[in-house]
């Protein structure tokens, strides 16, 4: 245990004191990060994007029980993949994402993953994304 | 009384703490009755808790408290890996007082600049989001995200740290000391500063003990009490710390114990990249698929330190894969109860000064 | 030689009277002109200096550096719609803004400019008693204000007016006290210390330097009066909302924010002409108005550096503040002064 004590000051002279130290900031330079021009540092762990592999997708519905907020939903969508005899694929609903990354943890085949890929601005009518979708980057969703 | 004018400090005025909302009576310049009306931030935190699997709750504790995410799942964790009969790696173990530690620095830089602007020093707020920012760099150099972090679970931690977090937090700790000497400085070196909180909102030991209040505002008024040391989890036994304690009580005592702790979180974050062992960061247990086929039987309570106070999780498993209950004891609605007691026959001013100093973050109160 | 002659000796060519005439009109589109751009140059450098205190860049996207951001603000206060409150009582909240405005511009019509190259003097106003009406000018703003927050029928606007009425009370009775000191030396060195241009020019020696305790005081009475922060009682945001221009929206809005910031530059203006100096140094006959604008905008920055580093204070401290400290001190400076009258300067 310590007690903390109120530290000694001189009146008037300690706010001046305080007024200087605020005023040295004045020749530092600024932390503010220009958005659109300069990049903020992003390491590689920060992930936003979820992608899905199709081919290696097994059709397991584990990304769908674990989402918290039941953003992923499977989906029926025909094609010929012999791991996934069900045809079932997630399609996800990014309004509702939270990034929280438990399907990534949770895929046994890694079939989903997120990616470094951060600009992805959509409006409210594009929220779903289908498992084709889900294959492509956003430039390319986009189109 | 008629005579009295009914003021809102409401969601929507500036003056007030995220949504808490205040009807005030006042006579003149001085507060007569203060009711604090709470529940704007009400998201049934705990009843979506009932409704899924144990690792899924992860991300609504994260937004309980969403300064301190880490505190938070510290907390769940302890209630649920008791509750599971999970054991926790050593390593994951050290990892998980590291982060806890650090957003323990980042949730009170967030009410060191919070208590300036209320009190209308404009500036200060400004250097503690700029410490800050470090920290949420570092959070997102170990798990990925800034603020809701998702990095701990059942039985480790989701992701090991990396050298270069590592070299971060090295970095930020030989730094950060100076700085909050700095930031200190702005505030107590100020004479009207010290004559906003001197003095002003005494808690007496006896009103804190039967408020319930705990966590620095409770050290504030004299009592030594802190769960690290009275009943250490994790591992807060092997690492060497102060409590800070003042017997004053008033507002300037709550600032000055929370400086104090900021100063002792960083001798633990010392000590724990000092200590870090090595070995597995994962419980193989609750890995992977299984990590949703875990089943716990029985009830179990579980209290840890958060940066606003005791925080205690309550879970009744039955058996299946759900929690059958999910309890949280939230420190910050024990502390806001004692505000009425406090701001009584004070200043609009000192009403403003007291609320800041009790460290409000609604969305643990709501839930 | 001072400025509307050089106006009138311009239209001389269209008669005594019209010359007079145009040179009068011109000299005050001049002046407003230069008050505008002074409140805007104001608000810019305001927040381009508190960006780069808290380590930010501030204004940059609107013109270069951001210049033309002040602009745009104006636009958009003038465009947005003013919600005015239902019950008010609606001359007085109406004429509330006007007044304060009408105020500061009165303000800064009465202090002297000093000379500026060849054009001679700036002032504009030649009376005898030019100190009285300044002060009689910066007291019509507290009415402003004070009609501002009664009229707009509102909790918050009527605790701020009331707030607003204490500070008023408590600080310019100190001031003007301090003013008297000043006045006293100025009698023993000319026949007209009234005269706000004589009490400048006939200071051999700044009076700050002879009178500290009256600059102290006459320094703190103009923070307060321009209401920022340590002294910002009246509109605290994080107590009462806006205080007295919580119901103000629109250009109304504007004005309340203009008359801050153009107090704090009158404010400035007055300080470093009463005490520092003003317009005086070497060559004052050709550069006496940068010297003055040199060392308000020094006082500026400084009352700047006061509001983003100091708390608020609380009201019954302001009070007690201005009666039992600033009180006595500004007696004591009285007391010196005339000591410093009687044995030094005469």
């Amino acid at each position: 245990m310590i007690e903390v004590k109120e530290p000694k000051r001189i009146p008037l002279i300690g706010s001046l004191q305080g007024m200087y130290t605020v005023f040295k900031h004045l020749f530092k330079k600024p932390i503010t990060v220009q958005y659109p021009e300069e990049k903020a540092y992003t390491p590689a762990r920060f992930k936003f994007r979820i992608f899905l592999s199709m081919d290696d997708c097994v059709g397991c519905t584990l990304c769908e029980q674990v989402c918290p907020n039941l953003s992923i939903r499977m989906i029926v969508v025909e094609r010929n993949n012999p791991h996934n005899k069900r045809n079932l694929y997630p399609q996800v609903n990014f309004g509702t994402c939270t990034v929280c990354r438990n399907c990534e943890e949770i895929c046994p085949t890694e079939a989903i993953y997120l990616t470094h890929e951060l600009e992805t601005a959509r409006t409210r009518n594009n929220f779903f994304y289908s498992p084709e979708e889900l294959q492509k980057t956003e430039s390319e969703v986009k189109k | 009384m008629a005579e009295w004018t009914e003021v809102n400090f409401g969601p929507q005025h500036p003056s007030m703490h995220g949504v808490l909302r205040l009807r005030v009576k006042l006579d003149g310049e001085i507060v007569k009755e203060v009711e604090p009306i709470i529940g704007y931030l009400h998201r049934n935190a705990e009843k979506i808790g009932e409704l899924q699997f144990y690792c899924d709750n992860m991300i609504y504790f994260d937004r309980m408290d969403y300064v301190a995410a880490m505190n938070m799942e510290v907390g769940y964790l302890e209630a649920a890996e008791k509750l599971l009969d999970i054991e926790v790696p050593e390593r994951a173990q050290w990892i998980r007082v590291m982060m806890a530690e650090l957003n323990r620095i980042a949730s009170h830089l967030v009410w060191l600049g919070a208590f300036g602007l209320d009190l209308g020093m404009l500036t200060p707020f400004f250097y503690c989001f700029k410490e800050r920012e470090k920290i949420l760099k570092i959070f997102t150099e170990v798990s990925g995200s800034r603020q809701q972090l998702n990095y701990m679970s059942i039985g480790g931690v989701y992701q090991d740290v990396t050298d270069e977090a590592l070299d971060h937090i090295r970095t930020f700790i030989k730094e950060f000391p100076k700085e909050l000497n700095k930031i200190e400085s702005l505030f107590v070196k100020n004479d009207v500063f010290i004559s906003r909180t001197k003095g002003i909102g005494v808690l007496s030991k006896e009103m804190a003990i039967d408020y319930g209040v705990t966590g620095p505002m409770l050290r504030a008024s004299g009592v030594e009490y802190d769960v690290r040391k009275a009943q250490p989890y994790l591992v807060y036994d092997k690492v060497n710390f102060d409590i800070p304690v003042s017997f004053k009580g008033d507002n300037l005592a709550r600032f000055l114990v929370r400086v104090e702790e900021m100063r002792q979180s960083i001798k633990i974050i010392d000590q724990t990249v000092q200590k870090l062992p090595a070995g597995p960061y994962f419980n193989q247990k609750a890995k992977k698929p299984l990590m949703i086929r875990l089943r716990g039987q029985g009830e179990v309570y579980a209290r840890t330190e958060s940066p606003k106070g005791e925080f205690g999780v309550y879970l009744i498993g039955d058996g299946s894969l759900r929690p059958y209950r999910v309890r949280v004891r939230s420190p910050t609605f024990k502390n806001l109860s004692v505000l009425p007691a406090l701001a009584k026959d004070q200043m609009i001013a000192d009403l403003i000064s007291i609320g800041g100093s009790i460290d409000l973050v609604f969305g643990e109160v709501d839930r | 030689m001072n400025i509307l002659t050089r106006l009138q000796l311009f239209f001389q060519i269209t008669g005594h009277y019209a010359s007079y005439f145009l040179a009068y009109i011109f000299e005050t589109i001049f002046f407003l002109i230069f008050v505008v751009i002074a409140l805007i140059a104001m608000i810019y450098i305001f927040r381009k200096y508190m960006a780069r205190l808290q380590l930010r860049i501030g204004p940059n996207r609107v013109g270069k550096f951001g210049l033309l951001q002040l602009i745009a603000d104006a636009l958009k206060l003038v465009g947005k719609e003013s919600i005015i409150p239902k019950l008010r009582d609606d001359f007085a909240y109406k004429a509330a803004p006007y007044i304060v405005f009408i105020g500061l511009v009165v303000g800064f019509v009465l202090i002297p400019y000093g000379s500026f190259y060849w054009i001679g003097s700036l002032t504009i106003t030649h009376s005898n008693v030019s100190l009285i009406l300044f002060f009689g000018a910066i007291a019509m703003m507290p009415i402003g204000e004070v009609l501002a927050g009664i009229s707009s029928h509102n909790k918050y606007a009527v605790i701020g007016a009331f707030r607003g009425i204490a500070k008023d009370v408590s600080f310019e009775v100190p001031m003007m006290i301090s003013a008297v000191a000043l006045v006293m030396m100025d009698s023993a060195l000319s026949r007209t210390p009234l005269n706000f241009e004589t009490l400048v020019s006939t200071q051999f020696i700044p009076f700050g330097i002879l009178q500290p305790l009256g600059l102290f005081v006459f320094m703190v009475a103009m923070i307060a009066r321009s209401s920022y922060t340590p002294f910002d009682l009246a509109e605290s945001d994080s107590e009462i909302v806006s205080g007295y221009s919580t119901e103000y929206s629109g250009m109304r809005f504007g004005l309340f924010y203009m008359g801050m910031f153009g107090s704090i530059f009158l404010g400035s203006l007055v300080v470093s002409l009463l005490y520092l100096g003003g317009f005086n140094g070497p060559y004052s006959s050709y550069a006496g108005f940068v010297y003055l604008l040199i060392k308000g905008l020094i006082l500026v920055l400084i009352s700047f550096l006061i509001w983003l580093s100091m708390p608020r204070i609380r009201v019954d401290r302001f009070i007690n503040f201005g009666w039992k400290i600033l009180l006595p001190i500004s007696i004591i400076n009285l007391i010196w002064a005339g000591f410093l009258t009687l044995g030094v300067i005469s």
